[in-house]
């Protein structure tokens, strides 16, 4: 489904990406965990595009981002993509403008040409997923970090993707909060939709990761199923960081 | 892009061939019926200036003159208001047949334009507070022995100016007396009846016109510094300036000429001498002799003068209806060029933040050049030097034109800073939607950045209303020119600067009024 195949990136002198590999097959949750800096929303970032790299490349299916691939003149292909890989924000980015129903309407109508009963009929199936039907009126500065969040991902689902990306989708919330988010996140998990998800809470990569990738200096210096990961770390980094947030 | 300009350019040629067609100046006013003759009615009485009953109308001895020559000629005559300075520029692109607005005769002028026999023999009049002790004669500007250098006011850019100036700078060992400048023809007397002045030098048709209104000044000896106004015609082109002269020199043979200024109480014996040079034939050369007419003589029953000045609510009544057609126009011109401005204003930003790097240069170069150079440049340059080019736009659609172009550049930073406030996470979540750029900024861009922008826009319309003002110098009369012509034929100053300002605030309040509603509205949504 998802192929990354040895991405670099540099900030000028600063590597922030060396070589990152991973493959996610459909269906699968992989985490994403490490500390700040590792370079991992980074890598999330070039996947779908928003952020070019300098060698690599990522297959997405059929579609394949490459080095050369242009913002503006590869603009259909990276649509394309970015149609079939969703992502939810750590700052949610909602619409501040619209409000909850036409947040998820927006791009179904306009991107896809879906009739707007017919967007606006899933929309209300989603939110009543996320708990949030009560809520299709509001406009988000009405609305908790936490709800924002959860309209957020219903947003992304929106676009019937086949996987969606995370970015730290709860470092902002408190964990109350998130706590909600994560439910979610873990229902969608088991009903198979193929996630990409960097995030701290290791409650959530032990609970519904089926894999776990560690990043350290833009490199991933382990990678294995969950299980074997969080019992049995192999890397000095693993060991240390599941430590400080075990 | 290529084709485009050579599209252009085949339009310029088809239009020079056009211009080339009507070159001859004769026939072509001889076609049309009309001759547009050019006067700015700032300048005021008694040349051009607007008619106290009918303000919308102009009256004035060079009026009387401009009807009398035409009907000589068979055609009608049209007034075209524009700048006094830009007369020149608006002959040079047949924006009016002649010029007939005191311009005096002068070797630069003659460079550039064909000149006519004198229409009038004018000479500087010194004027002085009446019972002045320290003005009485024209020595007393020489007087070394007093304290202060004397103040006289003149009309900036006039033959009078020049003159003082001469006079002032001979004193050898101390300055005696110093020359203040001034725009309208009256201001310099109004500053000496206040006593700001100590006097003023004006030409004799403005001091003679002009004393009824100004009871308390006295005139200093005799005028000094003859000099003839004349009419200017187009360079090249001898037939209409020869059609003038006959048409002159018959007006002063049978006294038609001499009737017109008695009735403006501008008739003096210096201009006894305007028969002599019709007589001789000889002036710079002009060698037919008219057919001689039967000389009517003697002035008319009543004599035009200014009488009182007006006071209070007598200006605003009479005044009042024609500041409002005015400010008619100052809503037209600014109704109009506005929605233009803001269109290419966002195009441009959007350009400038979003296009493709090879756009953004020149696009910059379009808002700091339009930014760093004054309006009145810009007007000045699609109104007279497009012509040139073949390209000649009416005086209406330039100020429009000039207008929304100038103002784009200012719209264009406003709109910039608007969608640059908005955060960089909106535009990733658009397109991580699968949404296009053009759309992101289209559906989820603009319409945040519009809550934000909608006051300095409102800020910028009020500027940009005000600044129409600016096209009185492509001879659009509105609002601020037709205060100034008022103020100077009425010397109302003071009501007319409340009733104008009014106008002004009437209209430019409720567009505030609205903006704060509609940021409140959008705020809410």
């Amino acid at each position: 489904m998802i192929t990354a195949h040895q991405i670099s990136k540099r900030f000028g002198q600063h590597e922030v990406l060396q070589g990152v590999s991973m493959k996610v097959e459909p269906g699968e949750v992989h985490a994403i965990i490490g500390p700040s800096g590792a370079g991992k929303s980074i890598f999330l970032r070039c996947i779908n595009g928003l952020e070019s790299f300098h060698s690599g490349s990522i297959q997405v299916g059929d579609l394949q981002l490459t080095p050369q691939t242009d913002a503006r003149g590869d603009a259909a292909l990276l649509q394309s993509v970015r149609k079939r890989v969703g992502m939810v924000f750590q700052q949610f980015n909602l619409f501040p403008h619209l409000n909850v129903l036409q947040n998820l309407c927006e791009s179904p109508v306009h991107v896809l040409g879906k009739d707007r009963a017919e967007s606006e009929t899933l929309a209300m199936q989603l939110l009543d997923r996320v708990g949030l039907a009560a809520k299709k009126d509001s406009y988000p500065r009405q609305l908790s970090g936490g709800q924002m969040q959860r309209v957020a991902i219903a947003r992304a689902l929106m676009m019937k993707p086949s996987a969606i990306l995370f970015d730290e989708p709860t470092s902002a919330l408190d964990p109350v909060m998130a706590a909600e988010v994560l439910a979610i996140m873990g229902q969608l998990a088991r009903d198979g939709l193929t996630m990409i998800v960097v995030t701290h809470s290791m409650s959530f990569v032990r609970g519904a990761a089926n894999k776990v990738h560690v990043f350290e200096n833009g490199r991933i210096v382990e990678s294995g199923p969950t299980q074997r990961v969080m019992q049995s770390p192999e890397h000095p980094v693993t060991k240390s960081f599941l430590e400080l947030t075990s | 892009m290529r084709r485009r300009f050579s599209f252009f350019l085949l339009l310029t040629v088809v239009f020079a061939a056009v211009l080339a067609a009507f070159a001859d100046d004769l026939a072509s006013v001889r076609h049309s019926g009309v001759l547009r003759w050019a006067g700015d009615q700032e300048g005021g009485g008694p040349y051009v200036y607007p008619r106290s009953d009918n303000p919308n109308a102009v009256t004035g001895f060079e009026v009387d003159l401009a009807t009398h020559l035409a009907s000589h000629l068979n055609l009608k005559a049209q007034f075209v208001q524009g700048e006094w300075t830009e007369l020149p520029e608006m002959l040079q692109t047949n924006r009016t047949d002649v010029i007939l607005n005191g311009y005096e005769l002068t070797p630069q002028r003659r460079a550039m334009m064909n000149a006519s026999i004198p229409y009038y023999i004018y000479a500087l009049q010194l004027l002085a507070k009446k019972g002045s002790s320290i003005l009485t004669t024209w020595a007393d500007l020489k007087n070394a022995n007093a304290r202060l250098p004397l103040k006289i006011g003149v009309l900036t850019g006039s033959a009078a100016e020049v003159y003082m100036r001469t006079f002032c700078g001979e004193s050898a060992a101390k300055v005696t007396c110093e020359v203040i400048g001034y725009d309208g023809n009256t201001d310099a007397m109004r500053e000496v009846e206040t006593g700001k002045l100590d006097g003023a030098l004006e030409d004799t048709p403005i001091a003679t016109f002009y004393a009824p209104r100004f009871p308390s000044l006295a005139f200093i000896g005799k005028p000094v510094s003859e000099g003839y106004y004349v009419i200017y015609a187009r360079k090249g082109e001898p037939a209409l300036i020869q059609a003038v002269n006959t048409a002159l020199i018959s007006m002063i043979r049978d006294g038609e000429l001499e009737g017109i200024y008695r009735e403006y109480g501008i008739w003096n014996d210096e201009q006894q001498r305007l028969s002599a040079i019709a007589d001789s034939a000889k002036f710079y050369g002009y060698p037919e002799a008219a057919e001689t007419g039967k000389k009517i003589n003697g002035g008319p029953a009543e004599v035009i003068t200014t009488g009182v000045r007006e006071r209070g609510w007598t200006v605003v009544r009479n005044y009042s209806g024609v500041l409002l057609e005015s400010a008619g126009m100052t809503v037209i011109l600014s109704v109009l060029s506005f929605p233009i401005a803001i269109t290419i204003g966002i195009f441009v930003a959007i350009g400038r933040l979003y296009g493709p790097r090879w756009l953004r240069f020149p696009l910059g170069g379009y808002v700091e050049f339009l930014r760093g150079t004054p309006l009145m440049l810009q007007l000045y340059f699609i109104f007279f030097f497009l012509p040139e080019l073949g390209v000649a736009i009416p005086a209406f659609w330039t100020g429009i034109l000039g207008l929304a172009i100038n103002y784009s550049a200012y719209e264009s930073e406003i709109h910039r800073a608007g969608l640059q406030a908005i955060p960089h996470g909106q535009m990733e979540a658009a397109l991580s939607l699968g949404m296009s750029r053009w759309l992101a900024i289209r559906r989820i861009i603009a319409p945040q950045a519009i809550r934000l922008v909608i006051p300095p826009i409102v800020s910028d319309f009020i500027a940009l209303y005000k600044d129409t003002s600016v096209c009185s110098v492509i001879t659009i009369v509105e609002l601020t020119k037709r205060f100034s012509v008022l103020s100077m034929s009425t010397q109302a100053t003071l009501e007319l600067v409340l009733i104008t300002g009014l106008l002004y605030l009437l209209m430019s309040y409720p567009v505030a009024v609205l903006s704060r509603r509609l940021e409140h509205s959008r705020a809410m949504a």
